[in-house]
C-alpha cells in the first residue's frame, strides 16, 4: 500500500506545485506584470518630416533634401560567414578606400553595425549591390543637397551635420524650413507592428515650408561670373556685389568671392564663407559723395550748376590738409562729381552742416541693419553728430570716417533711382508650405523718402555723366542705355584703424537705365592689384553684370511719354 | 473467468467511460483554443494551417486508438522486441536521413507529413519494459533485471538525444522509474537511481557538461534560472508566457481576448503547440487553467485505477508506464510555461497542436483502455 500512497504523493504534489504557482501568477502581484506590459508594448515615436526646399525667383531650386544611401555592414554576420577580408578587399575597392580602413570596421564580429561610407549615390549602391556581399546592406539617409554648387552659396546657407540650418537663409529661416515633426504614442504586436486601433496620441508633422527667394539664378549666375572674372583681373583679396530691383527693394542676386560649395560646407575656411555683401563694413570712398550731394541739392544749399572753387588740389580744412587725386580749379556740381573731387564735397558738405547731414545719413538707413534676414549682418558705423570731429564732416563727404555695408550703399543708390523712396531691401520672395498655402509673402515696403523726386531726378542726371566719356566711371557704361553710377576708391583700413597706403576698397554703385532705373548694382573690389582705382577696376566689373542683366530681364526702351516725364521732372515742372 | 467481452462491439462498450469523456473534453478545449491561438483579430482571421490539421490528427488518433482497444494488448507484448526494435531502425534512420527543423533532425518525412519516431520509440519502450518487467522471466529484485532495464532505456534515450530533442528523452526518465517502481523494485536500487540522476544533471551543468550538452540546451537551462539572462533571445517565451498566465487573472479576458496571444506576444509559432496553456490562461483565467488540471488529474486517476485493476502485471506496468509519460509531458510542459521548469519543446497532451504527438497520445489512451476492457478482478487474474 506504501507505494500506492507514494504515487498519490508524488501526483498530488506535482498537481499542488503547478496550482499553488498558477495561483501565484493569477492572484498575486501583478502591477510588476502589467508595467512589463506596457513598456514592452507602448512606444513614443518621432515622425519625421522632411526639410523644406530654397528655390529662386523663377522656381528654380536651389537646396533641396536627397535621399543617399549609407553602404552598412554587419560584422557579426561577415564573421560568421567567414568573409571579413573578401568583404573588406571588394568594398575597398569600389569605394576607393585603403583596404586596412575598410577591414578595421569589418572585422569587429561583435558588432552588428558598421557605417563604410556615407552618402553614397545610385551608381555605387549599385556596384556594391552587384557584389552579393554578405551583412553589406543600405541605409537611406536624407541629405540635404545644393544642386547649383557654389552659386548663391552665401545667401542660401548650408544645413549643419546636425540637420540645422547654420548660414544664410537655411539659418534665418530654418524653423520654416524643417517644419516639425510629429509624435506618436502608441502600442505594437509582438512583430513590433504598431497596433492602429490602440494608438493613444498622434501629432501630426508638419512638412517643412519652402522657401522662394528674390534672386534670379541666372542674374546671380551673371554676378558670379563677373566677379570670378574681376578675381583674376585685378587680384584682390575679395569681391563682392548685389544687383537690387529698384522698385521694390528685391534682391535679384548676392555674391561673394572667395565662395564655398555648401554641400562640403566643413571642408572650407569660415571667410570663405562669410556674406561680405553683408557682413562687411567699409569705407565707401568717393562713392558715398552720392548721398552728399543729393542731401545739398534736396535741402537747396545748392544748385546742379553752382561753381565750387577747388583749390587746385590742396585745401585746408580744421587745420587739416585735404587733397584731390587730380588738381582742379573750378568745378560745377556735376563736375564735383564726375571727377570726384574730394575738396568739392567737403565743401558741399559744410555748406549743408553737420545736423542736416546726419539726419540724412540716418534717413539713408545709415548706421543700423537692414534686417534683411540673413545671419551675420552689419549695419555699418555712423558716429552720432555730437561725437564728430570738426573735420569729420569733409571727411564724411568724401565717404571716409563713416562705414557702411553694399547693401546700405547699393540702398541709396536705389533711393535715388526710385524717385526718392527708399525701399527695405528682401531677400525672401514668400514662404509655401507643403500644400501650396502661402505661409508669408514680403510686399515691398517704403521705410523713407529723404529727397523728392525731382532731387532724384537732377541726381541721376547728375550721375550719368560719371559714366560719360570724361567721367571716373567710364568704364561702366553699357552700350544702348545710359547708366547713372559713381565710382570709389577708398584707403584701406589695418587691423589697428590705421590707413594703409597703396591698399584700398574700390567700388561701384550703378544703375539703369536712368530714365526709369530698374535695377541697381554694386561691386566692391577688396584691395584690387595694381590697378586700384574703382573707375579702372569695378566699373567694368559692374558693366560686365548690368549688360547681361539688363538684357536679360529684357524690359524694352525706355518709351516717350516717361522720357518727356523725366525731362519735366528735370526741368521743375511737375 | 468470467468472460467480459464477448463480441467485437462489447470491446469499445466496455472502456472506462470517465476516462472517454475526460479524454473527449481535453481533445475539444485543444481545438479550441488552437483555434484561438492561431486567431489574429478580426482583419488578419485565422493564420496558418493549425486549426484544419489539428483536425485531421485528432480523427487520425481517435481511430488509432479504437483499433488499439480493440486488439488484445497481449499481443503487443508478445511482439515487443520487434516494436522495440523498430523503433531503435526508426531512431536511427531518423538521424541518417531525418528532416532538419531548427538544427534538429526529429522528423521523418513520410509523404508530405512529418513524423516523429520518437513517439513512437516511446510507447515501444514503455511496452517492451512492460513484458521484461511483468513476463517473470526474471526475478524481479534481481541486479540483473535492473541492468537490463537500464541497458533498453539507454538506447532509445541516447539516439533521442543526439537528435537532438532533450524534452522527449527526458521524459522517459520519471516514464522508466514509474514502472520500475510498480514493479516492485526494491528501494535501495531506486535510491540509487536516484542519486545516479542528480549526479548526472549536475555533471551537465558543470563545465564539462558542454561536451554533453549542445550549447543552447545549457542557455536554455541557465535561462531558465534567469530568464532576464536573456530578455529578448531564449527567455523571451518565458516571459511572455508568465505574463499571459499573470494577466489573465480569475475569470480571464475572455476566448479569442487574449493580448498577449493574439498580438502575438507570446510568438506565434509556438502559441498552438508548447504554448498551448498560456493561451487558455490568459483567456480563461485561473478559473480556467484549474479546471483542466482537473480535467489531467481526473484522467490520470483513471489510468492508475486502470493499472490497478488490470488482468496481469504486465498490463499493469504498461498503464504505469503510459500514465508515467502522460503525466511528465503535463508536469513538464505547463511548468515550463509557468515558470517552474527549463523550457523544453514538449506539447501538452490531448491540447497541443502536434501530428506525431496526438496519435501517439491517442495511442496510448487505446492501448490502457485496452487494458481495461479486459481487466478482471486482480485476485483472479493472479491465480
Amino acid at each position: 500500500m506504501w507505494r500506492v500512497a507514494l504515487v498519490s504523493v508524488v501526483i498530488l504534489t506535482a498537481w499542488g506545485g503547478l496550482v499553488v504557482r498558477l495561483g501565484q501568477l493569477h492572484f498575486g502581484d501583478n502591477s510588476a506584470l502589467h508595467e512589463r506590459i506596457r513598456t514592452t508594448r507602448s512606444f513614443q515615436q518621432d515622425i519625421r518630416v522632411g526639410r523644406g526646399r530654397i528655390l529662386d525667383r523663377n522656381g528654380n531650386l536651389l537646396a533641396l533634401d536627397l535621399v543617399l544611401q549609407n553602404v552598412v555592414v554587419s560584422p557579426d554576420v561577415i564573421a560568421t560567414n567567414r568573409a571579413a577580408q573578401a568583404v573588406s578587399a571588394r568594398l575597398a575597392a569600389v569605394l576607393g578606400r585603403p583596404y586596412e580602413q575598410v577591414m578595421g570596421r569589418v572585422n569587429r564580429p561583435w558588432r552588428k553595425y558598421e557605417v563604410i561610407e556615407r552618402k553614397v549615390k545610385d551608381d555605387v549602391v549599385e556596384q556594391v549591390e552587384r557584389l552579393h556581399l554578405p551583412g553589406v546592406w543600405f541605409e537611406p539617409v536624407s541629405t540635404r543637397h545644393y544642386p547649383q554648387n557654389e552659386l548663391a552659396c552665401h545667401v542660401i546657407g548650408f544645413v549643419n551635420f546636425e540637420d540645422v540650418g547654420s548660414g544664410g537663409i537655411e539659418q534665418s529661416w530654418n524653423s520654416r524650413l524643417k517644419g516639425r515633426a510629429g509624435m506618436r504614442v502608441s502600442e505594437k504586436d509582438g512583430q513590433r507592428h504598431e497596433i492602429y486601433t490602440r494608438r493613444k496620441l498622434q501629432v501630426a508633422p508638419r512638412e517643412g515650408a519652402n522657401v522662394h527667394l528674390t534672386l534670379d539664378q541666372n542674374v546671380q549666375y551673371f554676378t558670379e561670373r563677373a566677379l570670378e572674372a574681376a578675381m583674376t583681373n585685378f587680384h584682390p583679396e575679395a569681391a563682392w556685389a548685389i544687383v537690387q530691383e529698384v522698385r521694390t527693394g528685391a534682391i535679384l542676386a548676392m555674391a561673394s568671392r572667395p565662395a564655398y560649395d555648401p554641400n562640403t560646407f566643413n571642408t572650407f575656411e569660415a571667410q570663405d564663407r562669410m556674406n561680405r555683401a553683408v557682413s562687411y563694413n567699409y569705407e565707401p570712398g568717393s562713392a558715398f559723395k552720392i548721398g552728399v550731394v543729393a542731401a545739398a541739392i534736396n535741402e537747396g544749399v545748392v544748385a546742379t550748376n553752382d561753381l565750387f572753387d577747388c583749390e587746385k588740389g590742396l585745401w585746408h580744412y580744421g587745420g587739416r590738409p585735404l587733397r584731390d587725386y587730380h588738381a582742379y580749379d573750378t568745378l560745377d556740381v556735376t563736375g564735383i562729381l564726375r571727377k570726384s573731387s574730394n575738396i568739392g564735397a567737403a565743401k558741399i558738405a559744410v555748406m549743408l552742416g553737420e545736423p542736416q547731414l546726419y539726419r540724412y545719413l540716418k534717413d539713408y538707413g545709415l548706421g543700423r541693419r537692414t534686417g534683411i534676414g540673413v545671419p551675420g549682418e552689419e549695419g555699418g558705423i555712423l558716429n552720432p553728430v555730437n561725437r564728430w570731429h570738426t573735420i569729420d564732416i569733409t571727411r564724411i563727404a568724401m565717404g571716409h570716417s563713416v562705414a557702411v555695408t553694399a547693401l546700405q550703399m547699393l540702398g541709396i543708390m536705389s533711393c535715388i533711382g526710385n524717385d526718392g523712396f527708399r525701399m527695405r531691401p528682401y531677400l525672401v520672395q514668400r514662404v509655401v508650405d507643403k500644400d501650396g498655402n502661402v505661409l508669408q509673402e514680403t510686399q515691398p515696403e517704403a521705410l523713407a523718402r529723404p529727397i523728392t523726386e525731382r532731387t532724384a531726378a537732377l541726381m541721376r542726371q547728375m550721375l550719368s555723366e560719371v559714366t560719360g566719356p570724361d567721367g571716373t566711371g567710364r568704364k561702366a557704361a553699357v552700350p544702348g542705355y545710359t547708366v547713372a553710377g559713381k565710382t570709389g576708391t577708398a584707403e584701406k583700413i589695418d587691423a589697428n584703424g590705421r590707413y594703409i597706403r597703396h591698399a584700398n576698397i574700390s567700388s561701384f554703385v550703378g544703375m539703369l537705365p536712368v530714365e526709369r532705373p530698374e535695377v541697381a548694382i554694386i561691386v566692391v573690389l577688396d584691395n584690387p592689384q595694381p590697378i586700384r582705382t574703382g573707375g579702372q577696376t569695378a566699373a567694368p566689373v559692374f558693366r560686365e553684370i548690368a549688360e547681361p542683366v539688363i538684357r536679360y530681364l529684357d524690359l524694352g526702351p525706355v518709351g516717350e511719354s516717361e522720357q518727356l516725364y523725366y525731362q519735366r521732372v528735370l526741368a521743375g515742372e511737375p | 473467468m468470467k468472460r467480459r467481452v464477448q463480441t467485437w462491439w462489447h470491446v469499445w462498450l466496455a472502456q472506462d467511460g470517465l476516462a472517454l469523456v475526460m479524454t473527449a473534453i481535453l481533445l475539444a478545449t485543444g481545438l479550441a483554443f488552437v483555434y484561438s491561438a492561431s486567431w489574429r483579430g478580426e482583419e488578419a482571421g485565422l493564420v496558418g494551417a493549425w486549426f484544419p490539421r489539428q483536425i485531421w490528427w485528432v480523427a487520425l488518433g481517435g481511430l488509432t486508438s479504437m483499433v488499439l482497444v480493440a486488439v488484445d494488448y497481449r499481443v503487443w507484448l508478445r511482439h515487443a522486441w520487434w516494436l522495440y526494435a523498430a523503433s531503435l531502425g526508426l531512431l536511427g534512420l531518423v538521424l541518417v536521413v531525418g528532416t532538419k527543423v531548427y538544427g534538429a533532425s526529429r522528423w521523418l518525412n513520410v509523404m508530405g507529413v512529418l513524423v516523429q519516431p520518437s513517439e513512437f520509440a516511446k510507447l515501444a519502450l514503455v511496452v517492451v519494459l512492460a513484458r521484461v518487467l511483468g513476463g517473470g522471466a526474471i526475478k524481479p529484485r534481481s541486479f540483473g533485471l535492473m541492468a537490463a532495464v537500464l541497458l533498453i532505456a539507454a538506447l532509445p534515450f541516447l539516439l533521442i538525444v543526439v537528435e537532438p530533442d532533450l524534452g522527449t528523452a527526458v521524459v522517459l526518465i520519471p516514464t522508466v522509474c514509474a514502472m520500475l517502481f510498480a514493479a516492485s523494485v526494491p528501494f535501495r536500487y531506486l535510491g540509487g537511481l536516484g542519486l545516479l540522476g542528480v549526479g548526472g544533471i549536475a555533471a551537465l551543468l558543470s563545465p564539462w557538461g558542454t561536451f554533453l550538452l549542445g550549447d543552447y540546451q545549457r542557455e536554455r537551462i541557465l535561462t531558465f534560472l534567469d530568464p532576464s539572462r536573456d530578455p529578448l533571445g531564449a527567455g523571451w517565451n518565458a516571459i511572455q508566457s508568465a505574463i499571459a498566465v499573470g494577466s489573465g487573472g480569475v475569470w480571464g479576458k475572455g476566448f479569442l481576448n487574449g493580448t498577449q496571444n493574439v498580438l502575438g506576444f507570446l510568438p506565434h509559432t509556438v502559441a498552438p503547440s508548447d504554448f498551448i496553456f498560456p493561451v487558455i490562461a490568459e483567456e480563461k483565467g485561473f478559473v480556467g487553467a484549474s479546471l483542466l488540471l482537473l480535467a489531467f488529474a481526473v484522467l490520470l486517476t483513471c489510468y492508475l485505477r486502470t493499472a490497478w485493476t488490470a488482468k496481469d502485471p504486465a498490463g499493469s506496468l504498461l498503464v504505469m508506464g503510459i500514465a508515467g509519460l502522460f503525466f511528465s509531458h503535463v508536469v513538464v510542459n505547463i511548468g515550463m510555461t509557468i515558470g517552474l521548469l527549463p523550457i523544453t519543446g514538449l506539447p501538452l497532451p490531448l491540447v497541443s497542436s502536434g501530428g506525431s504527438f496526438m496519435v501517439s497520445t491517442l495511442a496510448g489512451f487505446g492501448l490502457v483502455q485496452s487494458v481495461h476492457v479486459r481487466r478482471t478482478r486482480r485476485e483472479v487474474s493472479n491465480v
